[in-house]
């Protein structure tokens, strides 16, 4: 579904990602760990060109994406992306923040919007909090909003950018149940994270970055117990 | 002569009191048209400035507005408003046209300053979070970022409309008859300065105090999805 092609980028003179070659197919879920600054959240925001890359390809499906002439607002209305700071609208209402994408691109009406944002906002209990403002929620009821606020464009795949890192941590757990659900659910995801538990039970493959490049990938349960990088042994040494 | 006296010389005599309110109304009617004029050309500026190209480069956009900006920044506002009257619209005797148009002018380049700083004060996850959306850089500027950009600008906003109200005193070089200018007339009309200039001064000074409060209040609201 998704094809990358020796992915480099550079802001300025700093190098962050030095040719990633992979391909996400249909209905897996990669969790992509490294330590910071190691380009894992840089090699997300290329997926869905909120960084444009310096050179290679990416493809969603047939759509080579990189490609200037492409529309990419139309690529990303196929992409959902959670933020670590959740970046809900602060000047609207939770209802508004997940209708404002659906009807503004013409995708559904006022109502259909509505109807859906309800039965989302239910699916992960925060109906009532539908004429709320994001100022007063809690950290883990405005990322439960965010993930809702992106599958109401009912995207493809979604895109995760470390979406507990930012959290108490008594507020983690309803983060990823609600993204343990979607994955059960079929949904293609990519999510960095530092959360290796999530990674070993939802993982369809885990990947290693550093240093710009990918330098493992395997299942989880390959990859936590006999990993074969050294980086990656002394990395996982320390946080688990 | 006692200060009943003064009093009823400046304001009741020959039903002065009237010039008086038609004079305000000269100045709120110019007021306000340039307010609006003024917001509109600074917000459009601001935006010009804050264009970008791919690479993150400033546009010819942004240039047209910087020269914008320095031009009405570094030149009085009352030579602009003569330059407007007896040169560029030397074919139009409308007064308040050419007073509304060249204040407008002026006060959408401090309006762009503070529109600008009111934008780059919203968190650029914003604008992100609409791009991954699939919303256009437009829409997202539009819906998102500009009601919150014109939040954090409304206590500058409302300091700069206040300068206008009071920068309009100066209308009396294109003839017209402001309040400022209706009061120094009385003044020279009745040989006494103290009513009509203290006078004009109170009005002045009520009417800002009732911008504030507006301005007070539109912010209050504006400020109810913070509430925590």
């Amino acid at each position: 579904m998704i094809t990358v092609k020796n992915l480099h980028k550079s802001f300025g003179e700093n190098e962050v990602l030095r040719g990633i070659d992979y391909t996400v197919h249909d209905g897996e879920k990669i969790v992509v760990i490294g330590p910071s600054g190691s380009g894992k959240s840089t090699f997300l925001r290329c997926l869905n060109l909120l960084e444009v890359p310096t050179s290679g390809e990416i493809w969603l499906d047939d759509t080579l994406i990189t490609d200037p002439g492409v529309n990419i607002d139309k690529v990303r209305q196929r992409m959902g992306m959670v933020f670590q700071h959740f970046n809900l609208f602060a000047n609207l209402t939770i209802m508004d923040n997940i209708t404002l994408a659906p009807t503004k691109l013409g995708i559904m009406n006022s109502e259909e919007a509505k109807e859906k944002a309800l039965s989302l906002l239910n699916r992960v209990n925060l109906a009532d909090k539908a004429d709320a403002y994001p100022a007063q929620l809690s950290g883990g009821q405005k990322q439960r909003i965010a993930i809702v606020r992106s599958l109401a464009m009912n995207p493809e795949v979604m895109l995760f950018d470390e979406p507990t890192s930012a959290l108490d941590p008594e507020m983690v757990g309803e983060v990823l149940d609600v993204m343990q659900e979607l994955a059960k659910a079929g949904m293609t995801m990519v999510v960095v994270t530092h959360e290796m538990g999530f990674a070993r039970e939802v993982g369809t493959k885990v990947l290693f970055v550093d240093e710009g490049i990918i330098k493992e990938e395997n299942t989880p349960a390959e990859f936590f117990d006999n990993p074969k990088d050294p980086r990656l042994q002394d990395f996982l040494s320390k946080v688990l | 002569m006692s200060v009943s006296e003064l009093f009823r010389i400046a304001f009741i005599e020959k039903d002065r009191w009237k010039l008086y309110l038609q004079g305000l109304g000269i100045t709120i009617e110019v007021s306000i048209f340039a307010a609006m004029i003024g917001l509109v050309l600074g917000t459009i500026a601001a935006l010009m400035k804050l264009h970008t190209n791919r690479s993150g480069k400033i546009t010819i956009f942004g240039r047209i507005a910087d020269v914008y900006i320095d031009v009405i920044r570094g030149t009085p506002s009352v030579l602009q408003l003569m330059i407007m009257w007896f040169i560029i619209m030397s074919n139009c005797r409308n007064g308040i046209l050419v007073a509304s148009l060249s204040f407008g002018i002026n006060s959408g380049a401090y309006v762009a300053e503070i529109i600008r700083a009111g934008i780059l004060a919203v968190d650029s996850g914003q604008m992100e979070a609409g791009r991954s959306l699939g919303l256009s850089r437009f829409q997202t500027m539009r819906y998102v970022v500009l009601p919150q950009a014109f939040k954090n600008a409304l206590p500058p906003l409302c300091n700069e409309f206040i300068t206008l109200l009071k920068e309009t005193a100066i209308v009396g070089y294109v003839g017209l008859s402001d309040l400022t200018r209706v009061a120094n007339q009385i003044s020279s009309a009745t040989y006494q300065a103290f009513m009509p200039l203290i006078g004009a001064a109170v009005i002045y000074l009520i009417i800002v105090k009732l911008l504030t409060i507006l301005f007070g209040k539109m912010e209050r609201r504006m400020r109810q999805g913070d509430n925590r």
